[in-house]
């Protein structure tokens, strides 16, 4: 029951990604047989070391979306300060709106069945211009972020470059 | 004397002629050769219609020496049956490689392979984490064919009912974003590497 409410709006959602696709992100279920996985690309934003860059990633919705966000997993190499080293991205739209077990998110930052698949590209969109070191889910990027913002931008460049195959 | 003279001239022409028949089954037998075990198997083998060597040995000798021009590495080669040493020593011995006439035409495959595979061993080390974008998506040959890329623009946004349009559409759209960026860095590089003409 639940899962076919997920599937209708996932559908919805697909639907208008596809037909108003918001600048510099693609998004759409794998195989149109699973709803539930995406792939997306998001385009690097301009004026950030990520400018240029095409970064792909996978979304896992539960069963039970819209109530519970989706996972969210970038599948090439990213360095930023809170994507994980696994590629798991963490900000707040994608945490539940229950729990905020570190208390410096407010409930209208966190996910809600009124988000959509959209504001979360979004969101990440403007996280790679403005990363959030408070809770660094990549330390070692983030400690580069704040102390040595050169070799930061230096290493996102280089790994935009190889990732297009340059 | 004399009839040791006429001796010597008598053995002389009947051995040139023989020279000339043994190198006449000679040259036919090289040539005859391939052509013939081609004829038989015509598939898969016929595109590489007596091509005498392989794109490692080319690989292998344009990695000693980046200086030399493919073609003519390949030119090399195939007259000497892919001997890679023979190639290797005539360069070593300075007489240099003859250009390839124009009528030698190896595949293209040959000519593209390596030049890419061998400039970059030093990145490869840090890359087999993560496939680039473009081996991902499997856009190498749209990567190679940029001229004709340029025509496409990408599809409009639009929504259709049939499943496999969309599924297509979506495709097209990831992949025209991948090759646009790369396309768009080129052309920075190009700019940035060229110096400003004035």
């Amino acid at each position: 029951m639940t899962s076919n409410v997920a599937s209708k709006r996932l559908f919805q959602e697909y639907k208008s990604l596809l037909t108003n696709p918001p600048e510099g992100i693609s998004a759409g279920p794998v195989n149109e047989d699973d709803l539930f996985i995406w792939e997306a690309l998001i385009q690097g934003p301009e004026g950030t070391p990520y400018e240029g860059g095409i970064f792909p990633a996978e979304l896992r919705f539960p069963k039970d979306y819209p109530l519970n966000p989706p996972k969210m997993k970038f599948l090439g190499e990213i360095w930023h300060p809170n994507v994980y080293t696994n590629g798991e991205v963490c900000i707040s739209i994608l945490h539940p709106p229950g729990d905020d077990p570190n208390h410096y998110e407010s409930a209208s930052e966190r996910w809600s069945p009124i988000q959509s698949v959209e504001k979360i590209l979004i969101s990440v969109m403007s996280m790679l211009a403005e990363p959030n070191d408070e809770s660094p889910a990549n330390v070692e990027a983030a400690k580069m972020w704040r102390d040595r913002r050169l070799e930061f931008e230096k290493k996102v460049r280089e790994g935009v470059r190889r990732s297009l195959g340059l | 004397m004399s009839s040791s003279l006429d001796e010597e001239a008598s053995i002389s022409i009947p051995s040139l002629a023989f020279v000339a028949v043994l190198g006449y089954f000679i040259y036919r037998y090289f040539l005859s050769g391939p052509r013939s075990r081609t004829d038989g198997s015509q598939t898969s083998s016929s595109r590489n219609t007596g091509l005498r060597f392989t794109p490692a040995q080319v690989d292998q000798i344009a990695q000693m020496f980046p200086q030399l021009n493919r073609r003519d590495i390949m030119w090399d080669l195939h007259r000497n049956r892919g001997s890679v040493q023979a190639t290797t020593e005539r360069v070593l011995m300075g007489r240099g490689l003859d250009p390839a006439p124009p009528s030698f035409q190896p595949p293209v495959s040959f000519l593209t392979t390596s030049s890419e595979p061998t400039s970059p061993p030093s990145t490869t080390s840090a890359k087999p984490v993560t496939p680039d974008l473009i081996t991902r998506y499997n856009l190498q040959s749209k990567v190679n064919s940029k001229g004709k890329e340029k025509e496409e623009d990408s599809p409009p946004p639009g929504w259709t009912s049939n499943k496999d349009a969309r599924q297509k559409m979506l495709q097209r759209r990831r992949e025209e974003m991948i090759l646009a960026a790369r396309r768009k860095l080129q052309e920075k590089d190009a700019v940035g590497a060229a110096p400003p003409l004035t």
